[in-house]
């Protein structure tokens, strides 16, 4: 595999010797990126050790990178709610299933509109361009919703938002980069539109797929406001509902004041939840990561 | 290219939209008083005292508040239990408490609002009431007679009226309580007091002596980091410091304050007890006995300082005493001891400021229609204001989840945990029952609303149930014209007095200049806010007496 900014990438023409500037350089840029990873890092391992903390520590400010008073027991409450097991599910599910309607929808119209022979091409991409900047409202997309019948089923999360229109733009001048050459010789080899799509410009299109595949399947997991918004029984809704939920219960100082029956959610219970939701996702990264760098790679040499 | 189709697409959703509102406004909403198609399973005689039962099996869809410590669940005997004592089977539409309130400004905006709509906080009725969307409920109070032998009962007139809309209207029922229960006030470190012979502090002067003492004695502590910076910073301590100065501050902000002596409304912000409460703050903050971090910092930070013996009071509550601060400091100070003072008495005097009526219930106008709507009202006035549904909403069955004992106390059984009652008991009343359910519990007599107060809390209400309830600002009910011209002031001003008494109290900006900022709120249409609510007060008075 190729890492990017390693010598064997380097420019050949600056000779078989690294120069000084550009040593100089590697080493700055390494410290500088040791420096982003510690940065974004941090955070992250600060949740999962006061996850693993007792909470006295917590509240006591002594929790950093490191678990205090290692204690598994928010893990096992957690783990034993099962709304929060049949949310995690729910989640799954819509975005797996959003994740796949979106590919397919978002595949099929880039392709189309990076046609330039296409009649009335332009109407369709601005269609779509108008929806990036206009929106119906709130209320007018719930009616909509609702008078579909959708409410309260897993459509009301997965269809209305289908298809980016950013990455619809970014699909269709991938698209339009690649070669016409090819296609025009699948057709004389006797494929058909369908054909050329499936078997000569999909198989090239790895790269952009993958990195969809992560921006879609990022955001659905991390979505919550269609689903709060259409689902009307807790059974239905994503983990992010829930989680939101239980740290708005923790942390809401105004309703707090209205509310005299409110009880807090211990800390070490949120930090439980956040690990378990952003795990997944993030054991997905690196492998879709891999794909998009190899993927990046072969274009190129085509190119 | 693009624009042309553009074009087109804009023309055809312009047109669209036009439809649409014109067949919104064609609507007309029928003011009929006749109730005689309404009545299917209602009781023909319902009074006080009466058990309702709807004569047929009904049921009515119901915003539901789904709390985290206690989510909703199908097999709770309060539903079951319900059903079976009056033949209504409540639908809850569960909806997150995160966004309770945009769920349900949603679903009211959409027209697709279940009929009956709880923990709505008076005013956030307001936003509603010319969409029509919902019922002046007022009209059909007759419907209700424990609600109105409550008003009656209780004296709260005054409170009720405040609700009125311009139309002389309310489109709330609220929760409402016989006595006035505070439970925000200072919560302090009794061995600090005790290490220092001190008494417990009666007044805010006592309380800045008690301050002073502690920083004589830790002079690198700040004795008084505050909690709740957020919304507005330091919200809690200012509402509590804000009434015991005859004015209103922090979370209770509201622009116009009643003048009891001069009959008319002032401006808070600008107003000589606003002044004087923010030059108070101001001494704290100067001499180090308020830390300046309590306006800024989070809930963590502060309760991280307390918790380390880096400061000695907070501002704060019951549950924040027993859930947060008792526990914190059993883990880290064992010796320490933190307790609730009374309220610290101000220049208002011995008041106790704490409203008498809480969130209350919204009908959506669609019920109206509905031929069970007399059943619906009078299945609410049991529920929610008979002396038995009180009793059954926050302590369940008796015999099942609590007992009676000669006297009339109540207790929980053995079996059930309430607020740490019970801690060993395997059941919950909230979580397993369905009982004391903020959606369902609000309001009633002391004995129902403290039933699970601890000795020491029951002592400190004791001492504030001597004071004097504050005094109810008459009604001065905006039309929706002068509603939306004062919304388009109400925030700047606000932002600026938050602003302005946080740099007072600071010491940003010397107390000298307060002429200067009373001009600059000027500016800013103070007065031009006050003379609206002034003369919605005089237009009220004249229409409705």
């Amino acid at each position: 595999m190729v890492i990017l900014g390693t010598k064997s990438d380097a420019p050949q023409t600056r000779g078989p010797v690294d120069s000084r500037g550009y040593r100089i350089f590697r080493v700055v840029n390494t410290i500088v990126l040791i420096g982003v990873v510690i940065v974004t890092l941090f955070p992250f391992l600060n949740i999962v050790a006061r996850s693993l903390s007792d909470e006295a520590y917590i509240i006591a400010g002594k929790v950093s990178l490191v678990p205090r008073g290692f204690d598994l027991t928010a893990y096992k409450l957690v783990m034993s709610d099962a709304m929060f097991w049949t949310n995690y599910r729910n989640t799954v599910v819509y975005t797996v299933v959003a994740t796949l309607i979106s590919i397919v929808l978002t595949t099929c119209y880039a392709y189309v509109l990076s046609k330039p022979q296409l009649r009335g091409r332009g109407l369709l991409v601005g269609v779509a361009l108008f929806t990036m900047f206009f929106s119906g409202g709130l209320i007018p997309n719930y009616v909509l919703v609702t008078s579909l019948g959708m409410k309260n089923t897993i459509w009301a999360v997965v269809i209305p938002n289908a298809i980016s229109v950013f990455n619809l733009l970014v699909m269709k001048a991938f698209f339009e980069s690649l070669p016409t050459e090819l296609e025009e010789a699948a057709a004389v080899d006797g494929l058909n539109t369908y054909g050329i799509l499936l078997r000569i410009v999909l198989p090239l299109s790895k790269a952009i797929i993958a990195t969809m595949v992560l921006f879609y399947a990022v955001s659905f997991w991390n979505s919550w406001f269609s689903a709060f918004l259409y689902f009307d029984r807790q059974d239905l809704l994503p983990v992010t509902v829930y989680l939101r939920n239980l740290i708005a219960g923790a942390t809401s100082a105004e309703s707090a004041a209205a509310d005299a029956d409110k009880v807090q959610a211990a800390a070490t219970f949120q930090a439980v939840t956040i690990v378990l939701t952003t795990l997944p996702i993030l054991a997905v990264y690196p492998f879709v990561q891999r794909y998009f760098v190899r993927g990046v790679m072969l274009g190129a040499v085509k190119g | 290219m693009i624009f042309k189709p553009w074009r087109r697409v804009a023309t055809a959703t312009a047109g669209l939209l036009a439809l649409t509102l014109i067949a919104a406004c064609s609507e007309d909403p029928g003011e009929s008083t006749d109730l005689s198609e309404n009545k299917v399973g209602a009781m023909a005689t319902y009074g006080v005292g009466d058990q309702f039962k709807a004569t047929e099996a009904l049921s009515f869809s119901t915003l539901y508040n789904n709390h985290t410590f206690y989510p909703l669940k199908q097999d709770w005997l309060f539903w079951s239990e319900l059903t079976k004592r009056t033949n209504v089977t409540i639908e809850p539409v569960a909806v997150p408490l995160s966004d309770y309130e945009q769920k349900r400004s949603l679903l009211i905006g959409a027209g697709d609002a279940p009929l009956i709509i709880p923990k709505t906080y008076h005013p956030q009725e307001n936003a509603f009431v010319s969409s029509g969307a919902i019922l002046p409920v007022s009209d059909y109070i007759d419907l209700m007679p424990n609600f109105k032998d409550k008003i009656a009962k209780w004296n709260l007139k005054p409170e009720i009226d405040n609700l009125r809309q311009s139309d002389g209207k309310f489109y709330l029922l609220p929760g409402m309580h016989e006595k006035p229960t505070q439970d925000y006030t200072v919560l302090m470190r009794m061995d600090i007091l005790q290490e220092l012979n001190l008494a417990v502090p009666k007044t805010w002067d006592d309380l800045y002596t008690v301050l002073k003492a502690m920083k004589a004695k830790y002079p690198n502590v700040y004795p008084y980091s505050d909690l709740f910076s957020k919304p507005n910073p330091t919200g809690a301590l200012l509402n509590i410091l804000g009434s015991a100065h005859g004015t209103q501050a922090g979370w209770d902000y509201q622009h116009a304050t009643w003048d009891p002596a001069a009959k008319k409304f002032t401006y808070t912000g600008a107003s000589e007890q606003y002044r004087q409460m923010v030059t108070y703050l101001h001494k704290l903050v100067a001499e180090g006995l308020l830390d300046p971090e309590s306006f800024t910092q989070t809930d963590d930070q502060a309760r991280q300082k307390l918790a380390n013996g880096k400061s000695f009071v907070v501002t704060g509550n019951a549950q924040t005493l027993v859930n947060n601060h008792r526990p914190d400091l059993a883990k880290t100070l064992p010796n320490a001891k933190m307790a609730k003072i009374p309220l610290p008495i101000g220049p208002a005097g011995e008041i106790n400021p704490f409203p008498r009526l809480e969130n209350g219930i919204m009908i959506s106008t669609k019920a109206r229609e509905s031929k069970n709507f007399v059943a619906m009202m009078q299945f609410i006035d049991w529920l929610w204001y008979s002396d038995a549904g009180m009793e059954f909403a926050r302590w369940g069955v008796e015999g099942v989840t609590f007992t009676k004992d000669a006297s009339g106390k109540r207790s929980v059984t053995p079996e059930v945990d309430v607020l740490g009652l019970n801690p060993k008991a395997p059941k919950h009343l909230q979580k397993d029952f369905g009982f004391y359910n903020g959606v369902f519990a609000y309001g009633g007599t002391p004995d129902l609303v403290r039933g699970f107060f601890s000795p020491e809390e029951l002592e400190f209400q004791k001492v504030m149930d001597a004071r004097q309830p504050r005094v109810v600002a008459p009604p001065a009910p905006l039309t929706d014209e002068e509603r939306e011209q004062v919304s388009l002031w109400e925030t700047p001003l606000k932002d600026y007095v938050t602003q302005n008494t946080l740099k007072f109290a600071l010491g940003q900006r010397p107390l000298s200049e307060w002429d200067a900022y009373v001009a600059e709120l000027k500016a800013k249409n103070s007065e031009q806010y006050i003379d609206l609510v002034n003369k919605a007060y005089e237009r009220f008075q004249k229409s409705n007496g």
